[in-house]
């Protein structure tokens, strides 16, 4: 961690600091720190049990349970291509493979340039016009594999 | 200059079908005011636009930015009245959708909102938990136990605390109608809750909402803001304190044991009851944990009454359901009806046929856990009865319809592989049994499986149904095995299958 991470780290336990008679929150601070940081650093973990009064292996516990919770930040756009069944039906495996193939990596990791990651997630509620990518907090229905190269390049 | 008021649903899925391109082509112009609504539910058609006219709104379909000037010149609109999609439904619970503002609390009330509440507050705890018993209202979430008898536990257990916790945490793939419901008609969830909370004495609240919806966790919260500048929140000389949480990508949490471990901050794992969180829920506290749908169908019994209610329907199953009719089909989205139409009805008049170049394969109902059906059984009835005989399950209302490319070997695969992912490995059934699944189907599906792997399948699924913890486990092999059943030809493929004589 940078001390401007440290730094950040630090206000952002402040605020999750458990006052009685409330009880400490693992699963909220840990997003409060991710929202400050972009991803959960797993050298922080010491700190946060710190913090809450919890074992070390309770705050990873949970930092392991969550898919939405991070090691390591994402590139610049998160592109998460939906699984889902609706999706799946309408072939939403021929834009991921589309995707994978713009982007040259597979699903799980980061661009070179460090400018996309790729993953999948299981249901985006956008059943209805599906298939369905989202990028960032975008949300993209019936997408076609020619959608994906001009789609892709508005994000930089 | 004549400024044209016009209509535009700002859900979440008409902004993915490009009503946000709409809204960014049109601003600034000065012949049309835009108003943002809730989406009537029927996706196909969007973006659509609609208008005022002297008989009521007209609808403009699949709308581009360069179809303003017809709009504005009133050329070539369909009366909403005259979409059939919408209008063989019974809107009861969603009857606000497409037409009013989700935030704009004074339109909820003029289209009947609070008369639940109102009725509730007119009514001791007791009688609140009669009128539901009267209903015969069941869980929409999926284990469809009768309402009532969660809330009598609640209310007659004692505590200093108790505590009343929407489950927003809509994982089933195929369904969105609680996304619908908190992002389009955000009061009548909080109103729900409040007649709940008066039931049992609950004077704090959770709504907790998937990672996934980030745009309904803005909508409640701020729905949340102005019901307490409303003083709706008050309840008898307390406030009711009513907050969003949310999650952190957890299919289980949708589990309302492992959603209340989720709610204290652990990982969101399933705990075996008894006890029941109605007797011991939160911090060990009673709690009701109820589904989006649930809470949002309670207003209106309140302010109907349960005998309304009781009338609509079957049997075992009062009331209306919410489909969500997605997958290959033409006119997939949001579909409210009685109980007792068929799976063929439903896709037929409201799923409009497949879509182009697609043929039938089969409909799963139910989310991912939901068995499929091809052609033969489409006559099975829409309710829970029907669904419990044939081993199915309504779950939360998902339909998914899928074409004659489908690789059903790969789907079941795909099943299997969910399950493994999202298991929260508390029980063994279902933590192992869900990766030996789908190691056995990647087995078939490259070519090297045998008989002894099927049955190997089909023991491995008794298991998983016998002994796990919840449904997860419990339900997962349901798909694979109806998947097998019907399409048994696609899994005996490959050298290693003794060829039948």
């Amino acid at each position: 961690m940078t001390t401007h991470h440290r730094q950040r780290l630090a206000a952002a336990l402040e605020t999750c600091r458990p006052v009685p008679p409330n009880k400490p929150n693992i699963l909220k601070t840990l997003l409060v720190v991710q929202s400050a940081l972009g991803h959960v650093p797993t050298n922080a973990i010491p700190q946060i049990a710190q913090v809450l009064g919890v074992t070390d292996a309770q705050v990873a516990g949970v930092l392991s349970y969550y898919t939405d919770l991070r090691i390591q930040s994402p590139g610049r756009h998160l592109i998460r291509v939906c699984m889902g069944e609706s999706c799946t039906a309408n072939h939403g495996g021929r834009i991921l493979r589309a995707i994978q193939d713009h982007v040259r990596v597979v699903v799980g990791h980061t661009s070179p340039e460090g400018r996309f990651t790729v993953e999948t997630m299981s249901c985006a509620g956008n059943c209805a016009v599906s298939p369905t990518v989202m990028i960032d907090e975008d949300l993209r229905g019936r997408v076609t594999p020619s959608d994906v190269p001009p789609l892709l390049e508005t994000y930089n | 200059m004549k400024t044209t008021r016009l209509y535009l649903s700002n859900d979440t899925s008409s902004l993915a079908a490009g009503a946000g391109r709409l809204a960014d082509a049109w601003s600034g112009r000065p012949e049309i005011q835009l108003i943002r609504t809730s989406s009537r539910g029927a996706f196909f058609l969007e973006p659509m636009v609609e208008r005022d006219t002297p008989k009521g709104r007209e609808a403009w379909f699949n709308v581009v930015p360069d179809d303003l000037p017809r709009i504005v010149g009133g050329v070539g609109g369909t009366p909403v009245t005259g979409i059939p999609f919408l209008q063989q439904q019974s809107r009861f619970t969603f009857a606000n959708f497409g037409i009013t503002e989700p935030l704009a609390f004074d339109e909820y009330q003029t289209r009947g909102g609070l008369k639940g509440l109102a009725a509730a507050q007119s009514l001791s705890p007791e009688a609140i938990v009669e009128e539901l018993r009267i209903s015969r209202l069941r869980g929409r979430g999926g284990a469809a136990f009768p309402v009532w008898k969660k809330w009598q536990v609640a209310q007659q257990t004692r505590a200093e605390q108790k505590y009343v916790v929407a489950n927003a945490d809509e994982g089933d793939a195929g369904t969105y109608c609680d996304r619908m419901i908190m992002e389009g008609d955000p009061f009548r969830l909080i109103e729900g809750m409040m007649i709940c909370a008066r039931a049992i004495g609950a004077t704090r609240g959770y709504i907790y909402c998937r990672y996934e919806y980030p745009a309904a966790a803005r909508a409640m919260r701020f729905a949340i803001q102005k019901a307490r500048e409303a003083d709706l929140l008050d309840c008898d000389d307390d406030q009711f304190e009513l907050e969003v949480v949310v999650g952190a990508g957890s299919y289980v949490c949708g589990e309302e044991t492992a959603l209340l471990e989720s709610l204290e901050g652990r990982r969101g794992v399933v705990l075996a009851k008894p006890p029941y969180p109605a007797e011991s829920g939160l911090y060990g506290k009673p709690t009701i944990v109820s589904n989006v749908l649930t809470f949002s169908t309670i207003p209106n019994i309140l302010a109907h009454g349960g005998a309304w209610h009781a009338t609509l329907g079957t049997e075992g199953s009062r009331g209306t359901i919410a489909l969500q009719i997605g997958g290959r089909v033409k006119q997939p989205g949001l579909v409210e009806v009685p109980f007792g139409l068929t799976l063929h009805d439903v896709l037929d008049r409201f799923g409009g046929g497949m879509a182009p170049g697609s043929r039938f394969k089969a409909v799963q109902v139910g989310g991912p856990l939901g068995s499929l059906f091809p052609t033969s059984q489409l006559d099975i009835p829409i309710c829970y009865d029907a669904f419990a005989e044939a081993g199915a399950i309504l779950g939360h209302g998902g339909i998914v319809v899928y074409d004659h490319e489908t690789n059903m070997v790969e789907l079941a695969r795909h099943f299997m592989a969910f399950t493994a992912d999202e298991s929260c490995g508390k029980c063994t059934p279902c933590r192992v049994g869900s990766v030996r699944g789908r190691e056995i189907l990647e087995r078939i599906q490259s070519g090297q499986g045998t008989s002894e792997d099927l049955m190997l399948l089909s023991d491995l699924g008794e298991t998983m149904k016998t002994a796990s913890l919840c449904a997860l486990g419990g339900r997962a092999p349901y798909p694979v095995e109806t998947a097998i059943e019907h399409f048994g030809d696609e899994f005996r493929q490959g050298p290693r299958f003794v060829k039948p004589a």
